[in-house]
């Protein structure tokens, strides 16, 4: 708790004042980039919980720092933390003991944007996404595992009614190395592997967003994603779909998602009660909070 | 973690943002607006315009935009015996919050000038200078209006642009419908 605190503290000091931005959604990305020498930093906080069997509790936090590079490409890095509690669910080859500890960094993530068409100007918005991350932790078991990630996503958006209704949609893939480290005192019979492996995932979301009065918006998203993995196959495959409440102001922009999972497959674990869900990797609820500040 | 500890996190750093300055940037009163875009009028006039249905079609058929309000509120401003033209007030959508701005029109329709009373958005506060609203002075009827075209756009602020841009050609629109 302390840590989070002290985390949220040297956040918050190093924000301040001055502020705005704007994600309209919880997972969907927008077309829009900054303009030239533009600052924006975005605090994004995502708890994911319930697997359906035992305690499932893990928190994962993105600081991100955002620059107008010129009006079309905008970079961003990122600093990346975990908090997890997990208790009374073990899970042959992914989840392997009872962890709990507080916010830990977790990793670093660098992106950047391209956009060729603009929403407001020419009508319909389209740009490229294109972001590497490194990580240490995994975000699933919370156990050590190294993991470089390379994500390509395409952003499209959409204006009606004079902006006051917004459409997103993306379409994006992501490819992933991994090596965890070794555990001691697992049961003989546990499957742990540390041998280096790939993953494949691809993601297609569409939502809605509505400024139903001024500075608030409200609207809906629905995420499909997939994995593949070099063993198993498709390793997973779900569908999050759910709110969002957006307050954007001159300053800085709140956005607040709840998104559970409403669909999904692939691999289960033993005596897993949701057949139509996927809970190794994901969960069955996910609350995301974003809140951006502009300088 | 305990349950809701994460909480913290939004509830410390929210607050931080909270003391940053007021939102509302009220660049000219009415009275400064009137005056701006008709230095030598003596009296404006009120004369409002309810739009009808029927003239709320025709202005968006012959503008492209959309008409959003039926009353569109209007002067007119008159000095030294003879009538100046028309001011008109109006309102269109930034990325948050209501743009106001007032737009002048010559006698016979021309735009004489345009200014901004409110403005509320992080970016393109540049839409005030005078540079960028000189853009549509001399606008008629038959004219583009489309950023990047006639009117520049402002990185950061194109909704605003675009539906500042929109809106000065509904009223020029609506000057020829309603108000000629």
């Amino acid at each position: 708790m302390k840590n989070v605190i002290l985390y949220t503290f040297v956040c918050a000091t190093l924000l301040s004042p001055v502020a705005r931005g704007e994600s309209l959604f919880g997972i969907l990305k927008g077309a829009e980039t900054l303009p030239k020498d533009a600052l924006e930093v975005i605090q994004h906080v995502t708890k994911r919980y319930d697997k359906g069997q035992g305690t499932y509790e893990a928190v994962d936090t993105k600081t991100e720092l955002e620059y107008g590079i010129t009006d079309r490409a905008t970079g961003a890095v990122y600093l990346l933390g975990q908090s997890i509690r997990t208790e009374g669910l073990k899970i042959n080859g992914y989840l392997p003991k009872d962890e709990a500890y507080g916010l830990r960094a977790s990793g670093v993530e660098a992106s950047i944007k391209y956009n060729f068409l603009s929403p407001a100007k020419d009508d319909f918005g389209l740009s490229s996404y294109f972001a590497t991350s490194y990580s240490w932790l995994d975000p699933h078991s919370g156990q050590d595992k190294k993991k470089l990630t390379f994500e390509l996503e395409l952003l499209m958006q959409k204006y009606f009614l004079d902006g006051e209704l917004t459409w997103a949609g993306n379409v994006g893939m992501e490819s992933t190395m991994a090596k965890r480290g070794a555990l001691a005192d697992l049961p003989a019979d546990f499957e742990w592997s540390t041998d280096p492996e790939m993953e494949i995932g691809f993601r297609a979301g569409t939502g809605l967003s509505y400024r139903f009065a001024p500075n608030w918006f409200a609207g809906g998203e629905i995420v499909y994603e997939t994995e593949f993995e070099t063993e198993v196959g498709q390793e997973r495959r779900s569908v999050q779909a759910g709110p969002t409440l957006h307050y954007g102001s001159k300053d800085w922009w709140l956005s607040v998602s709840y998104l559970p999972q409403i669909s999904g497959g692939g691999e289960m674990y033993d005596n897993q009660a949701d057949g139509n869900l996927h809970l190794i990797e994901k969960t069955k609820q996910e609350i995301r909070v974003k809140v951006g500040f502009e300088f | 973690m305990s349950n809701h500890n994460w909480l913290m996190i939004p509830a410390l750093i929210i607050p931080a943002a909270l003391p940053a300055p007021a939102c509302a940037v009220q660049y000219l009163t009415l009275e400064q607006a009137q005056q701006a875009l008709f230095p030598w009028a003596a009296q404006f006039v009120r004369a409002d315009v309810l739009i009808t249905q029927e003239m709320k079609q025709r202005i968006e058929k012959s503008s492209g935009v959309r008409v959003r309000n039926t009353m569109q509120q209007v002067w007119r401003a008159g000095g030294g015996g003879k009538e100046l033209g028309w001011f008109v007030l109006d309102e269109v959508i930034g990325k948050h919050e209501f743009i106001t701005y007032a737009v002048a029109l010559l006698p016979d329709g021309t735009v004489k000038g345009i200014d901004i009373l409110d403005y509320r958005e992080t970016h393109g506060s540049q839409i005030k200078n005078e540079k960028w609203r000189a853009q549509f002075v001399g606008k008629r009827e038959g004219d583009a209006f489309r950023l990047d075209e006639d009117i520049k756009n402002i990185s950061g602020a194109t909704l605003s642009c675009n539906n500042i841009t929109n809106g000065v050609k509904r009223i020029v629109a609506t000057y020829r419908e309603v108000m000629k």
